[in-house]
C-alpha cells in the first residue's frame, strides 16, 4: 500500500485568507489541520488543528505562558475578537520547520515515521509539483488496522 | 612591533568587524578569532587558560554561569509578571505612571539580574497590559529597554561589561554600590522625567479601559509559591553574600555559583533543566574574545596603546577620564559594548597604574563602565536588551524601526552622560 492508495483531496487556504476563516473552515469540515498553500499552489506550511488554533493566541501568552492564567474569564472568552482581519500570513510562525509532504509513491512506514516526527495529523501528497491532497492519520490508522 | 603583533592586530581588528557588523555569528568570529591567534602562537594554551592577564577571566565566566542558573530558576516563578500587573493596577490605567512602575521596576531587576532577561520577561506583560488600556505599545518598550541598560550599571551584576570591569579593575560589589548606583539612581530620576517628555504622545487615558485592567489577577502569575519562596531567598542571600565580600571573602563567581548549586539542590528544578537555562553561546564567546585579547597583551601590543595613551594624557586624569567616558559611550553605541569592555580594560588597568593605582586614578574604571552602559541605549543595537526588545516587537506585528529608537536613545544618552560628566569630576577630579 502506498499513498497514492490512501490520497484523498484536501481543503487549502492561502496566505491571504483570514485567520478567522481558516478556523472555521478545520471545524466546519472537522479537519485534522489545514495546508497554507503558496503561489503555486504548492504546501508553505501544513498546520494541525493546535497550531491554527496558535495562530490565534496572543503573542504575549505565547511569550509567557504564566500571562494566560492572570487573563480573567470574561476576557479570555473572547481571545479570538483579537484575530480581527488577521491574515494566515501575519499569524505564521517565522521559523521554517520540517514539512511534512512526499509523493505518492511513499509506503505507509513512511508516511507514519513522517507524521511522527512532524507530529503533524496529516501529510500532503505532492506530484510532480501539484499538490495532489493528502492523507490523514484517520485514513491511514483506519487502512492499516483494518488490514 | 614584531610581525606576530601586527599578525595579531590584523586578526582582532577582523573578527571585531565581523562581530560589530554581524556578518557571521559572533561566537564564530571571536572563536575564530581565538583559534587563528593559537595558530600564530599569538598566545598558548599557557596564557590563553591559566594566566590572569592574558587568558580567559573565568571569574567572568563562572560568575555568568551562576547568575543564568539562578535567573533561569527565577523566571520560572512568575514573579515578574506579578510585579508587572500589580504596578499596572496600582497605576489605574494611567499611561504616564504606568511607564514610571515599569521603568522602574525593569531598572531594579536589571541591577539583580541581566538585561536581557529584564526585558524577555517585562516585554510580555507589557503587550498585554497596553492592549488592554489601547495603549501603543513600542513607546513602553523602548522606555524598557533603556531602564534595563541605564538600571544594569548600577552593580557589579547588572551589566555583563560591570562584571569584566569588576574583574580586571580588582572591584568589588560594594565598590560598584558606592561609585556607580548612587548616579544610577540620579540618571533614572532624570530618565523618568525625559520618558514623560519624549512620548508624550502615547499617554492617552482612557477611563473605560482602565476599569479593565482591574480584572487581571497578578496573584494567577506565581504557579509555585514554594519556589518562589526558595528562589528570592537564594537571591537575597547571593546578594548578602556579594555585599558581605569584606567579611566572607568568597568571590563573586564563587558566591553565585555556591547559589546557583544551592537553588538547584534545594528546588523540584531538575539539573538538566538548569543547564538548559544556560546561554551557553554566550560564555563561549567571553571565552573566545578573552583569548583574542590575551594575545595582544602577549604580543605586547595593549602594552604600546597604554604606554602611549599614557603618554599622550599624562598628568591630566581629568581630561582622560572624559574622553574616556565620551569615547566608550560613542562607540557603544554602535558596538556590542561587551568586546568593546574586554579589549578596553587591559588598557583602562595599565592606565590606573599610571595614574598612581590609587582610589582616585580608579575614577577611569566607573568612567568606562558609565560610558559603555549608558552608550548602549543611543541605537537600537548598542546593546543586547534594546536588540531583544526589537526582535519581540516585530515578532508581535508592532515593529520598532532602527530610527524610531535610535531617535529616543541619542536623547537619553547625551543627556545621561552629560549627566555624569559633572558627577565624575565633582566626586573624583575636583
Amino acid at each position: 500500500m502506498r499513498a497514492r492508495d490512501l490520497v484523498s483531496a484536501f481543503p487549502t487556504v492561502s496566505l491571504d485568507t483570514p485567520v478567522i476563516d481558516a478556523a472555521r473552515l478545520l471545524t466546519e469540515q472537522d479537519l485534522p489541520g489545514l495546508i497554507v498553500i503558496d503561489d503555486d499552489g504548492l504546501p508553505l506550511s501544513i498546520l494541525p488543528g493546535t497550531q491554527v488554533l496558535r495562530l490565534a493566541v496572543p503573542g504575549y501568552c505565547q511569550d509567557d505562558p504564566a500571562l494566560a492564567r492572570v487573563v480573567d474569564e470574561a476576557h479570555a472568552d473572547v481571545f479570538l475578537r483579537s484575530l480581527a482581519g488577521r491574515t494566515v500570513r501575519e499569524a505564521l510562525p517565522t521559523k521554517p520547520r520540517e514539512l511534512p509532504v512526499t509523493d505518492p509513491d511513499a509506503t505507509v512506514l513512511e508516511i507514519a515515521a513522517l507524521m511522527a516526527r512532524t507530529r503533524s495529523p496529516l501529510v500532503a501528497i505532492v506530484d510532480a509539483g501539484r499538490l495532489r491532497g493528502a492523507v490523514t492519520l484517520q485514513a491511514l490508522l483506519d487502512r492499516l488496522l483494518a488490514s | 612591533m614584531t610581525a606576530t603583533a601586527w599578525l595579531a592586530v590584523v586578526v582582532f581588528l577582523g573578527a571585531y568587524t565581523l562581530i560589530a557588523t554581524e556578518r557571521i555569528h559572533r561566537v564564530v568570529a571571536a572563536l575564530g578569532g581565538a583559534g587563528i591567534m593559537l595558530t600564530v602562537h599569538a598566545t598558548d594554551a599557557e596564557s590563553a587558560f591559566f594566566s590572569e592577564q592574558s587568558g580567559i577571566d573565568w571569574n567572568v565566566v563562572f560568575l555568568l554561569l551562576g547568575m543564568m542558573i539562578i535567573v533561569g530558576v527565577l523566571k520560572q516563578t512568575g514573579v515578574f509578571e506579578y510585579l508587572a500587573i500589580w504596578a499596572a493596577k496600582r497605576a489605574r490605567g494611567r499611561p504616564y505612571r504606568l511607564m514610571v512602575l515599569l521603568v522602574v521596576i525593569t531598572a531594579g531587576a536589571s541591577a539583580l539580574l541581566d538585561n536581557v532577561t529584564t526585558v524577555l520577561l517585562i516585554a510580555p506583560v507589557t503587550f498585554l497590559v497596553c492592549e488592554r488600556l489601547a495603549l501603543p505599545v513600542a513607546p513602553y518598550l523602548i522606555a524598557e529597554a533603556m531602564a534595563s541598560n541605564i538600571g544594569g550599571a548600577a552593580t557589579l551584576v547588572g551589566d555583563p561589561p560591570n562584571i569584566i570591569i569588576a574583574s580586571r579593575g580588582g572591584l568589588s560589589f560594594n565598590d560598584f554600590l558606592i561609585h556607580m548606583a548612587p548616579m544610577v539612581v540620579v540618571l533614572m530620576a532624570v530618565f523618568v522625567g525625559l520618558c514623560r517628555l519624549m512620548f508624550r504622545r502615547a499617554f492617552v487615558y482612557d477611563p473605560d479601559r482602565a476599569a479593565d485592567i482591574m480584572g487581571l489577577d497578578e496573584r494567577e502569575a506565581i504557579a509555585d509559591r514554594k519556589l518562589l519562596r526558595q528562589s528570592l531567598t537564594v537571591l537575597a542571600l547571593v546578594m548578602t553574600a556579594f555585599v558581605l565580600h569584606p567579611v566572607l571573602h568568597y568571590e563573586p563567581s564563587v558566591v553565585a555559583l555556591l547559589g546557583a548549586g544551592i537553588l538547584v539542590a534545594l528546588t523540584k528544578v531538575t539539573t538538566e533543566q538548569a543547564i538548559a537555562e544556560v546561554e551557553w553561546p554566550t560564555l563561549v564567546f567571553f571565552a573566545g574574545l578573552f583569548v583574542m585579547v590575551g594575545a595582544l597583551v602577549n604580543t605586547g601590543v595593549i602594552g604600546q596603546i597604554s604606554q602611549a595613551a599614557a603618554g599622550a594624557t599624562e598628568g591630566r586624569l581629568g581630561l582622560t577620564t572624559m574622553g574616556l567616558l565620551w569615547a566608550s559611550a560613542g562607540l557603544s553605541a554602535v558596538v556590542d559594548n561587551i568586546p568593546y569592555v574586554a579589549t578596553m580594560s587591559p588598557i583602562v588597568a595599565d592606565l590606573v597604574q599610571a595614574n598612581g593605582g590609587n582610589e582616585s586614578a580608579q575614577v577611569l574604571w566607573w568612567a568606562l563602565a558609565f560610558g559603555a552602559d549608558l552608550g548602549g541605549n543611543a541605537t537600537a543595537v548598542g546593546a543586547a536588551a534594546n536588540v531583544i526588545i526589537v526582535g519581540i516587537a516585530a515578532r508581535n506585528r508592532t515593529p520598532i524601526s532602527f530610527w524610531e529608537f535610535t531617535r529616543y536613545g541619542l536623547v537619553v544618552t547625551v543627556v545621561t552622560v552629560a549627566l555624569v560628566t559633572p558627577y565624575l569630576w565633582l566626586r573624583y577630579l575636583l
